[in-house]
């Protein structure tokens, strides 16, 4: 496979689950390394880097997990603010969670405010709905100041009107800030509604990298193609 | 074509098995249901025992009282509370010493480079291990006999009493809380290792708050049972309900037993409406 995206696309993975979204977004972000080949970030091949080098790149690639991934009995703030622990030092870090700055506190509500749920800033986490929750991760990605922005499967667990909500927000935040966003959907209706460029794989493996216009029926029904049924299945 | 299903596997033989020994136990322990039966003069005492359920004393019984005494109630309210500042001193040291036990004893800590289940190293298992069985063998004797360990070494000594309750805790809590802090979530974990934080940090920020609401409701229980401890080693002199239980028992002055009974389970439901909130509040 070779995939190549310039900073500040806006691109889509889709393809059928199992086909290895998840490893290739994990590719980019470093936190999985390649048995073979190499996967680069800014020009750096990750694999090659040492441990402190890597934690950089990694502290500025905002990711957005699926769910889960933010502290439920932390305030909304604690968690947006977590997205700099990275970058600080121990004790600069437990400061941050514990008694933020005032300055801390400022940009994690304009971030709020950005994302649509600037009272929320001190409420508990798990109080949060799920579309609320996504838009706290993404939040907290942006508070990384980061120079692109992953996501997996951000949507899979929001419901579907509020879905393209939160994705149609970070498009349009990835395109005011020039970050690169690379998401992984499995709802391909969406990805062709709002991503102008779509990676299809399947099995590993990439089956096209397309513009969005130039990807037909065909090719979808080829990349979510079910072949060679079990022969014994029931029904 | 010879397919067969699969079979579930037998659980009959296995519950026979634990029949069969727990049958074999009790013939070994030379249990027999008619030694339950109390003689005429048992039979007397449980009566006035159990009736005085219904007449607890308000006062003290008994007519040969020195003038100047403290009434009865104000004692035994003192005793309460100097068993809940028993409890509450024990589960801090307890607290204190079990949360640190606790982390260095988790495979978590140890593996600390990744959060997927990466190997340890050879020291790192085998500090683990001295620290697990440092912790084994502090909660392997009950706080009863240290109290009587203590109690022999420094005599009837307040801080005594608190360290006989405090090292069989401190090994509690290290042990469930090396459990807890391995089963919490990793989500929030791994997510933060993502985006480049050093791994104290991830532990500290992304794991132990996933765990918190969990080692918050384990101590406040284990706080319930400390009180209970605290009040047993009233037993052995120290100024808890236990001692004015043995006391009032002793003496046959069976409506003193039962207002203490009562005192002590005020207090524990009082800790456990208490508990149940802070871990309502932290679950929600």
């Amino acid at each position: 496979m070779d995939l190549e995206i310039a900073p500040g696309e806006i691109v889509a993975l889709v393809g059928p689950s199992g086909a290895g979204k998840t490893s290739l977004l994990r590719l980019m972000a470093g936190s999985l390394m390649a048995d073979a080949g190499t996967a680069s970030f800014g020009g750096q091949d990750l694999a090659h880097l040492a441990p402190s080098a890597l934690r950089a790149v990694r502290s500025r690639i905002g990711f957005v997990h699926q769910d889960h991934s933010l502290v439920p009995i932390f305030r909304a703030h604690q968690n947006v603010i977590a997205g700099a622990l990275g970058q600080r030092g121990f004790w600069s870090a437990a400061r941050s969670m514990v008694r933020p700055t005032s300055a801390d506190l400022d940009r994690a509500h304009r971030l709020l405010e950005r994302v649509g749920i600037p009272e929320k800033l001190c409420l508990r986490t798990d109080s949060l709905s799920g579309g609320q929750q996504q838009r706290v991760a993404i939040a907290r990605a942006l508070f990384q100041a980061p120079h692109a922005l992953l996501a997996d499967e951000p949507v899979a667990s929001v419901d579907p009107t509020r879905a393209r909500a939160v994705l149609s927000l970070m498009k349009e935040i990835a395109e005011e800030r020039g970050l690169t966003l690379v998401a992984s959907l499995h709802d391909i209706q969406l990805a062709r509604e709002l991503f102008p460029r779509l990676v299809g794989l399947r099995g590993g493996r990439l089956i096209f990298d397309s513009p969005t216009a130039q990807v037909n029926d065909a090719a979808l029904e080829a990349l979510y193609r079910i072949d060679s049924p079990a022969p014994h299945a029931d029904g | 074509m010879d397919r067969h299903p699969p079979k579930p596997p037998p659980r009959g033989l296995i519950l026979l098995g634990i029949g069969i020994l727990g049958l074999l136990a009790a013939f070994l322990l030379g249990l027999r249901p008619g030694g339950l039966i109390p003689n005429a003069g048992g039979l007397q005492l449980a009566r006035s025992f159990f009736s005085a359920a219904l007449d607890p004393a308000l006062t003290r019984e008994g007519a040969s009282l020195a003038a100047n005494t403290t009434p009865f109630l104000e004692d035994l309210v003192h005793a309460a509370l100097r068993t809940l500042i028993f409890a509450a001193a024990a589960m801090s040291l307890s607290i204190l010493a079990g949360l640190p036990l606790g982390i260095l004893a988790s495979d978590t800590w140890w593996r600390r480079s990744s959060f997927s289940n990466s190997r340890m190293t050879a020291a790192a298992r085998a500090m683990q291990s001295a620290v697990r069985i440092g912790i084994a063998l502090m909660r392997s004797v009950h706080e009863l006999i240290w109290a009587v360990i203590l109690l022999a070494a420094v005599g009837l000594n307040t801080f005594g009493a608190v360290l006989a309750i405090a090292v069989p805790y401190s090994g509690t809590l290290a042990k469930v809380f090396s459990e807890m802090l391995d089963e919490a979530p990793r989500h929030s974990a791994k997510a933060l290792e993502g985006i480049g934080v050093r791994p104290l940090g991830v532990f500290l920020f992304g794991l132990v708050p996933r765990a918190l609401p969990d080692l918050v409701a384990y101590t406040a229980y284990r706080f319930e049972c400390a009180v209970r401890s605290a009040a047993v080693l009233g037993f052995f002199g120290y100024p808890t309900l236990g001692y004015h239980l043995t006391l009032s028992f002793g003496d046959g002055h069976f409506r003193e037993t039962w207002t203490t009974i009562y005192l002590l389970l005020a207090l524990i439901l009082c800790l456990e409406w208490w508990s149940t909130a802070v871990r309502r509040r932290l679950v929600s």
